[in-house]
């Protein structure tokens, strides 16, 4: 069912990495040393205060990135994740109080003054955020919100503004750009709009995009169609990419690296195949566990974590997780260190799941994964009409007999 | 605040699971005191204008013989003006009148125009559009001129200023509820109570008025000092309270007289305006700000 | 719709009669002209026609503009839809109005998908619940408090710490029980969920879900499902239907829809969805349907599906397909569904404006 995409003009040529640099506008710039660490963040911290009560947003968070790398941050409402992005783009209240070390290209970008972080912001960073609609003026043609942006990082005149904004549309393969150029936001469907933003963001030829849930307000068809386009310009431009979501499901497609994020901090990191094939947190262990997932049986019951996310403003001593999780005990109450335990593998966890500490194995039991070949096996048999490789190769016989709480 | 978190994910709110709320701490002071400081100061010159002038010589028929006494001097805290009328006891006599007809107004156009509004929002069609192309008639009119010719053309007296007032006030509150209504009637919760079988009266009283009333109040504290003015206006005009009854307007209209020779006749009655006026506002606001913060 | 009086084998309850019959359901909504659009109407459900038996749970799914809200909607009457019929216990609500409606929809009840949005603020928890026992006046005020207890027991929530609260003192995943402890007062037969836990979080949801299953099997409930998520609908249904731009595209059983799709369009939802391999910790890589949905102002002719689908024919612009009965229980409206081979297709003329996905689709 595929389309034929290069029906699609796209101007492919004048969208090279040199002709990239060479348009930016005297900013702080070098290629990077493939391997080199493009962003570190080391021990971010976030609080604001609201309603009289200090919030602690972000507590902790440390991760690295290297150039062209696709990285997924995991977390459900109050993990911190869009945050920690936000302290990353220096858009965060002034009230906030941020401590820690963000550094890009060996730049520390925490403390840098307004005008040095615009520079930044939109140049080499650049963010595409949830909501298209609310993100680009409803009042402005789309082609001027673009022009703008494009003015803003180069020194174009405004007939050279013009042709770049119509390029960028072509590369996020919005249909009929010179059309679209001068319509309004209204006119368009959400996905539309979302490439539009992204054509925003990629004005500055950023070498590090940002997707705050960039999906997630969208359907799961055009869902799918965004992300190849964000895999697309990944690989054309190099950049590296942060997408941030509550969607496990989607990391596992997309992403190369996943950072899993609880109240605040991280507590699982590691390379995509390796989580889900070896969770150890306990807490992505329920996340997996409780996504409805297309081979269920109809009214089974999922396996269930107790509680609510924990008051970022009042957080419990030790391990946050603690009250709900199925492997607590009393040496929680200490609070695990984030620790590379396994290679590339970090998690911060006194009981992590599958390993000999586990406390609660008849739950990762449940979870574990079927032996590749009787999923393989499986496969067959469910799905006789398909090629093996068109259906995903899925079954999690455990699953129902989940625990229940 | 520019860090919601995924506004499709409904926060569980966390903390609040165990229903009490924390201690007020230093923003929730601040708005104590921007709540209660106006609200006193309303509430002192309430009181001083009810009570006051029970206790207080009569504002009218003075004696030229005591004319234009000094502030302190016995019996006359603030002096006498020309007519040898205790001032304070003008100021809080007229305080009462303006007070009395802002009160009734704004009363008036929140009951009267509230309810126009709201049943116009929630019932829509075209009770809603004849109701509101009345009141736009009567938004057309430019509001002072129109107040101006209807004191006129009826004679000053409080009654009369009143209504003509009510002219505008109405509509205005009316368009208030209404759009209150109007993005109240959209929410799941007015569908589910139709659903739960919940009677039509019922649903607008305990349904909608409590979700449109703060609005309505807030509007109405902003709209106690706007009335002030457009009765001192009127009052200075000589269309408001008639003389030789005192209100903080013809105060100023007779005290400008004799600006240069006697200031205070203007200063008290502007004094009081300002205060009262700045305190609704003030209260307004904080209103306002406390009650959509929810 | 004679196909779907046909028997449905497949559900678990084949030979009773069904609680919910709708028929040739039709929900326009005329749209104010916006910066040159000239007012039309939104077709927004056209034609549909479904059963819900008892002690079943239907799920309906579809992305955005495919109309299964405004469906839900117009199944309770609110507002009531513009032709059709929706015979609930007997009688046709559509031809009901005020009072007698409010009767025959007493075992009707909603569970919508805002948590804080379907509560009053002002009110509190235990007001809230009792508010259907108050409007269809059962019992009094010492039988009704008792009720709420027992309500709010059934829901998972302490009604001494919790009936006195108000929605913004709870998180959301609490509110939405308090939501469903409401819908169940009156002892439904039939609970509509219209994407009820699509704004919770995924743990959250979890728990949520699992009481709507609790709550079937306990009280013998029957559900609508409204979804977006084709797997959540897919687990907690027994039959399943998929709306795009408001036609049914198929109907059938979960299990069966979900390996053996009989429409393209369900195909390419099934593809679209990222699934994780716990086997091997990989995923799948979602195939992306291309091209734009159309307007629902201005719907394609014929099956509206065929501006995106790679099967489309000079036919599907021409002709409306029906529902028609493929397998047991399972019924399409596709004039080549997936039970045609690639290669039996009728050949494609070269590039056609109406066969090939048509990617200049005005949008919006």
């Amino acid at each position: 069912m595929s389309t034929d995409w290069t029906s699609y003009p796209t101007g492919g040529s004048s969208v090279t990495s040199d002709v990239i640099d060479s348009s930016s506008p005297g900013g702080y710039r070098r290629p990077a040393a493939p391997g080199e660490p493009l962003l570190i963040v080391e021990d971010l911290r976030v609080q604001f205060t609201r309603g009289g009560r200090r919030i602690n947003a972000v507590n902790g968070l440390s991760y690295e990135m290297v150039p062209g790398k696709m990285m997924a941050i995991i977390g459900e409402s109050g993990s911190g994740k869009s945050v920690s992005t936000r302290a990353l783009m220096g858009l965060l209240p002034p009230t906030a109080t941020i401590s820690g070390s963000i550094r890009f290209d060996g730049r520390e970008l925490l403390g840098l003054d307004e005008a040095e972080l615009r520079k930044v912001r939109g140049g080499d960073i650049a963010m595409v955020f949830q909501d298209p609609a609310r993100s680009l003026n409803p009042t402005m043609k789309i082609g001027s919100q673009i022009t703008e942006a494009v003015r803003a990082q180069s020194d174009l005149d405004k007939k050279g503004a013009h042709a770049r904004a119509v390029e960028l549309l072509r590369l996020v393969r919005l249909p009929a750009p010179e059309r679209r150029f001068h319509e309004y936001p209204h006119q368009l469907s959400g996905g539309m709009r979302q490439r539009v933003m992204i054509a925003i963001a990629l004005a500055g030829e950023p070498r590090l995009l940002i997707a705050d849930e960039a999906t997630t307000a969208l359907d799961v068809t055009t869902q799918a169609q965004i992300m190849e386009l964000l895999v697309e310009l990944r690989e054309r431009l190099g950049m590296a990419v942060i997408m941030i979501s509550h969607d496990l499901g989607l990391a596992a497609s997309y992403a190369e690296d996943v950072v899993v994020m609880y109240a605040g901090r991280a507590v699982e990191h590691a390379p995509v195949g390796t989580l889900f094939s070896n969770v150890r947190m306990p807490y992505t262990r329920a996340l997996l566990g409780a996504i409805p997932a297309l081979e269920r049986e109809p009214h089974s019951l999922l396996p269930v974590t107790p509680g609510q996310p924990p008051d970022l403003s009042a957080l419990p001593k030790g391990c946050p997780f603690r009250p709900r999780c199925s492997n607590a005990t009393d040496k929680c109450v200490e609070h695990p260190p984030f620790l590379e335990h396994e290679p590339q593998h970090w998690w911060a966890c006194w009981h992590p799941a599958g390993t000999e500490l586990d406390t609660a194995p008849e739950v990762t039991a449940a979870m574990a994964p079927a032996t590749a070949a009787e999923a393989a096996h499986h496969l067959e048999q469910e799905h006789p009409d398909h090629p093996a490789d068109q259906r995903p190769a899925v079954n999690q016989p455990a699953v129902n007999q989940g625990v229940t709480r | 605040m520019a860090v919601a978190d995924t506004p499709i994910s409904v926060t569980d709110h966390p903390g609040l699971e165990h229903g009490h709320e924390e201690e007020p701490r230093r923003g929730k002071w601040r708005q104590s005191l921007g709540t209660w400081i106006p609200a006193g100061m309303i509430a002192l010159i309430l009181l001083a204008c009810v009570f006051g002038p029970l206790v207080l010589p009569e504002p009218t028929g003075g004696s030229v013989l005591e004319s234009n006494l000094p502030a302190l001097s016995p019996g006359h805290l603030l002096g006498t003006d020309p007519n040898g009328n205790d001032i304070l006891s003008r100021l809080l006599n007229g305080g009462r009148a303006s007070l009395f007809i802002a009160a009734a107004v704004n009363v008036l156009g929140l009951v009267v125009g509230g309810t126009l509004g709201a049943l116009s929002g929630y019932v829509g069609g075209a009770v809603d559009t004849t109701i509101m192309r009345l009141l736009d008639v009567l938004i057309a009119f430019p509001s002072l001129v129109l107040t101006l010719a209807v004191a006129q053309a009826l004679g000053p007296s409080i009654t009369n200023t009143i209504l003509a007032l009510a002219f505008f006030s109405i509509p205005a509150f009316a368009r208030v509820a209404r759009s209150a209504v109007l993005r109240l009637r959209e929410m799941p919760f007015m569908a589910a109570a139709q659903i739960s079988g919940t009677s039509t009266g019922r649903i607008l009283f305990r349904h909608l008025a409590p979700n449109i009333a703060p609005q309505l109040i807030t509007f109405g504290m902003l709209g106690m000092g706007i009335v002030i003015i457009i009765e001192g206006a009127l009052s200075f005009l000589g269309l408001g309270v008639p003389d030789p009854a005192p209100s903080w307007g013809n105060m100023v209209a007779t005290g400008q007289l004799s600006l240069s020779a006697t200031p205070m006749l203007v200063v008290w009655p502007s004094l009081a305006l300002l205060i009262t006026v700045l305190s609704f506002n003030l209260l307004g606001e904080n209103l306002r700000s406390r009650w959509s913060g929810r | 719709m004679t196909a779907v009086e046909e028997r449905s084998q497949g559900s678990p309850a084949a030979s009773r009669a069904p609680l919910l019959r709708a028929r040739n359901l039709v929900q326009e909504f005329p749209v104010r002209g916006a910066g040159g659009v000239k007012g039309g109407v939104v077709h927004a459900v056209s034609n549909v026609s479904f059963d819900v038996y008892p002690g079943e749970t239907l799920g309906v799914v579809g992305e955005t503009g495919s109309g299964k809200s405004t469906l839900a909607r117009s199944v309770i009457q609110a507002p009531p839809p513009k032709s059709g019929e929706v015979e609930f216990q007997g009688s046709d609500l559509v031809k009901l109005r005020r009072g007698a409606l409010k009767q025959a929809r007493r075992q009707m009840q909603m569970v919508y998908q805002d948590p804080f949005g379907s509560l009053n603020p002002r009110w509190r928890i235990a007001e809230l619940v009792e508010e259907p026992l108050i409007g269809y006046g059962e019992g009094n005020a010492t039988t009704r408090k008792k009720r709420v207890d027992e309500l709010l027991d059934l829901v998972g929530l302490d009604p001494s710490q919790y009936g006195k609260r108000r929605p913004h003192e709870i998180s959301g995943g609490q509110c939405q029980r308090v939501a469903i402890a409401r819908a169940i007062a009156l002892d439904p037969a039939l609970v509509i969920c219209d994407e009820a836990v699509s704004s919770l979080d995924v743990l959250i949801q979890a728990q949520v879900l699992n009481l709507f299953e609790k709550l079937r099997r306990e009280l013998n409930l029957s559900y609508l499902f409204i979804a977006h998520d084709l797997a959540l609908v897919k687990q907690v249904s027994d039959r399943v239907a998929v709306m795009y731009l408001g036609q049914l595209a198929e109907i059938g059983p979960a299990e069966g829809m979900y390996r053996q799709p009989l429409h393209p369009y369900t195909a390419a939802l099934l593809d679209s969805i990222p699934r994780i391999d716990p086997a091997t910790g990989r995923a799948n890589k979602p195939v992306a349907l291309p091209g734009e949905p159309p307007s629902p102002v201005d719907p394609p002719s014929g099956c509206r599906f065929r501006t995106r689908c790679p099967r489309a024919q000079q036919t599907c612009a021409d002709v409306e397909p029906q529902l028609v009965e493929l397998l047991p229980g399972h019924q399409v409206a596709c004039h080549f569904p997936l039970t045609i081979p690639e290669n039996e297709l009728p050949p494609r003329p070269a590039p056609a404006s109406q066969a090939a996905p048509d990617p200049a689709i005005a949008g919006g």
